[in-house]
């Protein structure tokens, strides 16, 4: 949440949440797992539960109602699932046993909840992976204008006056569970499609596409309005329309013409009345059985790919694969990512609109956390002189144009983590100055030696937001890449406590290492603020737009920085190197990330092995990053539903 | 009557209450408020028809504004109890307001002194419950606003239930670090238990509910009724095909449609059938389309359409949050601050931090006195409207640093149509829900309410 730095009362909570579970950077363990070489077996657990928990878990008088009495092996564990991972976090957090009991050491601590987990694990993933629910959720604000701007053809934000949409699940604001109804929403979508209806017939091609039959002295006005509807309402309604459908909106149709006898006002009217129908405003699979996974229908199918990787409707293409019943066939889906993922480069070098950019803005920002800039993050006056809206533009589009260009071309994940590349526009490339012709669109720039440059850490958006207002915050850049790359963000720091003030001297740099070396001292702080604040040191020489610097106000910059490993570093490069040894781990947390945006919903314990599996066909194919949205596609969750 | 109309809010801010200068002149919001406020005149009929009602009294109104981070404690709470109190330092922008003021010292909200600083104590504020800990999937604050309590009364004789405004929109993401979905820290109504009211950001789009709510137009009414009864039936289909399982969110949205419809009855015939706004709304006064540029001007602009929705009753309940949970808000705006509003109010103890976390504080109840002004100057019946509302002011902790939930910095302003006993510093024993506020709030209002989520009776003292 933010940098206080406190000196805490409740010290050994805190202490373990880091060491225990959360952070492999320190402890050493590089990628070659730790769990796998802790040994332990079932009688070392029933050991453990003998001696650490059944003076209070045992019998009819057991605590919670938890009684491990008959505890003997691994089966007990997967027959209980849901219980066990609460056990293996109590565990795990020290909450259990509790003080004033007998202990065990931090290491047969640490293989309890180790084998615990794995044993988890193995049973799910084992066993199968299971789908999640048919999809059930409106569009979301995003969805909604591009979904009518591909409906009607019209290049106005039909969304711009819904309400803001909120996040849940993996951090994106496609997640199912989060995308709420209020009462206001109705009126909203009233008034935008009246908007976006009104817009669309007033424009000559898009009305040509819309109103495909008039009314002539062959063709009666209802034998128009039903050409018109049966070309409009499986677009809209992403799927075939039923003849009883057809039928209901030219009734409605009708009523509207008995009205006035306008064909255009009624027509209007019947589309208005389509684009509120909950039927185009949700995207909605047919219920699915239970116990048994179903693969999704075809036209269910030409939706998910088309909100993943467009986040707007299918295309001709992909409603005409789904009337063939191809889009169950994998080599067809592969092609069909490819297609959708395309970005072509004109002849000046820039990339022009393609709708994979859509996918890129909603995913890199949301994962970034860079949609902030601009709303929740303002740079103050006093560093931001020259902030203008240019430098915003081309701050927060590099790491956009960046993700496109490595789905369209298919390059290399790790390039996230550096690169020889960036994107930057006009101002950006003055901020960075780095050389070249650049308009205001972001353009590809290669990098030279010297530029500081490359992968997200370079990025000025990922540098502003990660810091305060004012300043540069050490604490807050280390806390953004133990939970944006690497996926093990620290505990809060608990509440109420008397607290050291990284800020208080903010005119002299050094004395704010200083402070934060002297406020480590204290164990528990050092927990967590051990690995946390000298990854942020090593990011000081960025200012909080990003910028280059060498010294703050006289002292020279020291990047420097030790982990509690022993890894050493020394500046940004070397900082990038220390987390490119790492990088199975953040290839686990970035298709975790996106499988959660590609599923829209909060992952569970049965995706996990999902990610794993997809992490592991990363890894032996380059990091690939169409490999990944391949894999993502053809895997049992997205392509198939269960009923819960 | 009509002629007290014309004595404008503005000339009175300026003369009586002490806005800064510097605010006036950097809010340029007070600038753009004040043309079209001179726009709006009481109708003819609104004096005859409220006499259809079957009471005479005006109606009450109850509005509640959220500040988030908290407040500098020690230069909060005023001296003195009783009707004798001083203002303090915090405060002292409601001078004018003495007679019109009650503070409340030693509430507190229990069931928000749990899990994190900051979401639980948002989404509780007016709840008085625990919020589930959740990335979203079990989201659930376990209980309804005091405000939605109050619309659900008041709901049927307006043509809004209730407002909710803002100015932040939802926060982007979910917290990791302490595994809440931000929705919970940009959200304070909420209509059910997995129901949070979505706010609206933009004064224009605003204006043009309240408009349209106060003129409706029976030519498309039909119209209108006629594509909702589309919508319905396509909403009725879906949900026979859905398992039960799968109906909420479609539910969610057939009471969505069903309020349009509501109104459109309404406005023909039934409950609404003698509601006339109290004063007459005109289109030229709308503010610009895009959201204003500042703060300040953002600020001023929601608080005027809280002003318009009361003074025109086009609603009787409205919400408003200054920002988010854990706003980062720069408000450097404010002389002598440098900082962020979260950062700063994590003080630390730090003197200079404090100083400024004061400054904040006063400049939000500065704004909190903008519109207590202005709903003064709005003459009603014998006297104002800011006479039979309610408006409350608070923040959801205490000191933002320590993000404790003990002794709310909590101010309740008008008379609520005489129900309330304003002009006292009440100080309660240690740890008095907050809850027995609102049990309180909602019985002068008239929902007949005597119990809220955990509260143990009315608040002592609050009501006359």
């Amino acid at each position: 949440m933010i940098p206080h730095l406190r000196i805490v009362a409740t010290v050994r909570l805190a202490a373990v949440l880091c060491v225990v579970s959360v952070w492999t950077l320190a402890s050493s363990a590089k990628d070659a797992s730790a769990q796998n070489s802790v040994p332990f077996s079932d009688s070392a657990a029933a050991e453990f539960v003998q001696s650490f928990c059944l003076d209070c878990h045992e019998g009819d008088e057991a605590e919670s109602g938890l009684d491990l009495a008959a505890f003997a092996s691994a089966n007990d564990v997967t027959e209980s699932i849901e219980s066990w991972n609460r056990i293996a976090t109590r565990v795990s957090q020290r909450q259990m046993p509790p003080e004033g009991s007998e202990l065990p050491s931090d290491q047969n601590r640490a293989a309890f909840v180790s084998w615990i987990r794995s044993t988890i694990h193995a049973a799910i993933c084992d066993d199968g992976v299971s789908p999640g629910r048919p999809m059930i959720r409106r569009m979301n604000r995003t969805e909604y204008a591009n979904t009518v701007r591909d409906l009607l053809g019209i290049h106005v934000n039909a969304g711009h006056a819904l309400p803001e949409d909120g996040a849940g699940g993996e951090g994106f604001d496609n997640a199912a569970e989060t995308l709420f109804i209020s009462p206001i929403y109705a009126e909203k979508y009233l008034d935008a499609a009246k908007s976006a209806i009104g817009h669309a017939l007033k424009d000559p091609d898009a009305r040509k596409r819309i109103i495909v039959a008039t009314p002539n002295e062959q063709k009666s006005p209802e034998q128009a309005a039903r050409e018109v509807f049966s070309e409009f309402l499986p677009r809209a309604f992403r799927r075939p329309a039923l003849a009883t459908e057809i039928d209901e909106y030219i009734s409605t149709f009708n009523r509207a013409f008995n009205e006035d006898g306008s064909f255009d006002n009624a027509i209007e009217f019947t589309l208005v009345a389509a684009m509120v129908s909950p039927k185009f405003l949700f995207l909605l699979e047919q219920p699915a059985v239970p116990d048994k996974p179903t693969l999704v229908s075809h036209y269910e199918m030409a939706s998910r790919l088309s909100y993943f990787l467009w986040a707007s409707m299918p295309d001709h293409e992909l409603m005409r694969l789904a009337e063939q019943e191809k889009l169950h066939d994998e080599k067809v889906l592969t092609d069909q990512v490819k297609r959708m993922l395309r970005s072509d480069v004109d002849r000046r070098g820039l990339r022009r609109g393609a709708k994979v950019r859509d996918f890129a803005k909603s995913f890199v920002e949301q994962w970034l956390g860079t949609r902030a800039l601009g709303r929740e993050f303002k740079p103050d006056p006093s560093v931001a002189s020259r902030y203008d809206s240019e430098l915003e533009g081309g701050m927060k589009y590099e790491p956009i144009f960046f993700f496109e260009d490595l789905l369209a071309d298919n390059r290399s994940l790790l390039n996230l983590i550096d690169s020889d590349f960036t994107y930057v526009n006009r101002r950006l490339a003055r901020h960075y100055q780095v050389e070249g012709k650049f308009r205001e669109q972001p353009k590809l720039v290669k990098l030279q030696a010297g530029d500081h440059r490359g992968g997200l850490l370079g990025m000025s958006a990922v540098l502003a937001v990660s810091s305060l207002p004012h300043r540069t915050s050490p604490v807050l850049r280390g806390k953004w890449i133990l939970e944006t790359i690497l996926g093990t963000p620290p505990p809060p720091p608990p509440p109420d406590v008397p607290a050291l003030d990284e800020s208080a001297e903010t005119a002299k740099p050094a004395s704010l290492r200083e402070r934060l070396e002297r406020h480590r001292a204290d164990a528990t702080c050092a927990s967590c603020h051990d690995t946390m604040d000298p990854l942020g040191f090593g990011l000081e020489n960025f200012d909080v737009l990003g910028r280059w610097r060498t010294e703050v106000e006289g002292v020279a910059i020291d990047s420097s920085g030790k982990l509690p490993s022993g890894d050493k570093f020394n500046g940004p490069k070397e900082l990038k190197q220390l987390l490119l040894d790492h990088k199975e781990q953040f290839i686990r947390h970035l298709t975790r990330k996106m499988l959660g945006y590609a599923l829209a919903r909060g992952l569970n314990h049965e995706d996990d092995c999902v990610v794993d599996s997809i992490t592991k066909k990363l890894v032996d194919d380059d990091y690939k990053t169409q490999t990944l949205i391949i894999e993502i596609v053809k895997s049992v969750p997205f392509r198939y539903k269960q009923a819960p | 009557m009509r002629g007290a109309m014309n004595i404008y809010l503005h000339d009175q801010i300026n003369s009586r209450f002490p806005l800064s200068r510097r605010t006036l002149l950097r809010g340029a919001g007070a600038a753009l408020a004040l043309p079209w406020l001179e726009a709006m005149i009481p109708t003819e009929a609104s004096a005859t028809e409220t006499e259809d009602n079957s009471t005479d009294d005006a109606p009450i109104r109850l509005a509640a504004l959220f500040v988030p981070n908290g407040v500098r404690k020690d230069m909060w709470t005023p001296k003195g109890v009783g009707r004798d109190f001083e203002m303090s330092e915090t405060l002292q922008p409601l001078e004018g307001f003495h007679d019109q003021l009650l503070v409340l010292t030693n509430l507190w909200n229990q069931a928000s002194n749990v899990g994190d600083g900051h979401y639980v104590k948002t989404s509780g504020f007016l709840t008085c419950t625990t919020i589930n800990k959740s990335l979203g999937i079990d989201l659930n604050c376990n209980g309804r606003s005091m405000d939605q309590v109050a619309a659900n009364y008041s709901g049927k004789r307006t043509p809004l239930p209730s407002l909710e405004l803002g100015i932040d929109p939802v926060s982007t993401g979910v917290d990791t670090n302490v595994g809440y979905t931000r929705v919970y820290g940009s959200h304070i109504a909420w209509s059910g238990p997995t129901s949070p009211l979505a706010k609206e950001l933009n004064p224009g789009l605003v204006f043009d509910r309240l408009f349209r709510a106060a003129h409706p137009t029976l030519g498309t009414a039909k119209r209108d009724q006629l594509l909702l009864d589309r919508v319905l039936a396509d909403v009725g289909e879906l949900k026979r095909r859905l398992g039960a399982s799968d109906r909420q969110r479609m539910d969610e949205y057939l009471q969505s449609v069903r309020s349009i419809e509501k109104r459109l009855q309404n406005q023909q015939s039934g409950g609404m059938k003698h509601w006339q706004p109290l004063a007459k709304l005109e289109k030229t006064t709308r503010p610009t389309d895009e959201r204003p540029d500042t703060y300040v001007e953002q600020v001023r602009l929601m608080l005027d359409m809280i002003a318009l929705a009361f003074q025109t009753d086009t609603t009787r309940v409205c919400t408003f949050m200054f920002g988010n949970a854990v706003s980062s808000r720069n408000l450097s705006f404010l002389d002598g601050v440098s900082g962020g509003h979260h950062d700063t109010s994590h003080h630390q103890n730090d003197e200079e931090k404090l100083r400024q976390y004061q400054l904040i504080n006063r400049w939000h109840i500065e704004q909190y006195a903008y519109l207590l002004g202005k709903l003064r100057g709005m003459k009603e019946r014998d006297g104002t409207v800011l006479d039979n509302s309610m408006i409350l002011y608070g923040s959801g902790l205490r000191d933002g640093n320590s993000h404790s939930p003990h002794n709310l910095p909590i101010v309740l302003a008008g008379r609520g149509g005489g129900r309330i006993a304003t002009g006292q510093h009440l100080e309660y024993g240690r740890d008095t829900p907050l809850a027995n506020l609102y049990a309180a709030m909602l019985n002068a209002f008239g929902t007949g309410e005597t119990r809220f989520a955990d509260s143990t009776e009315l608040l002592p003292g609050v009501l006359v």
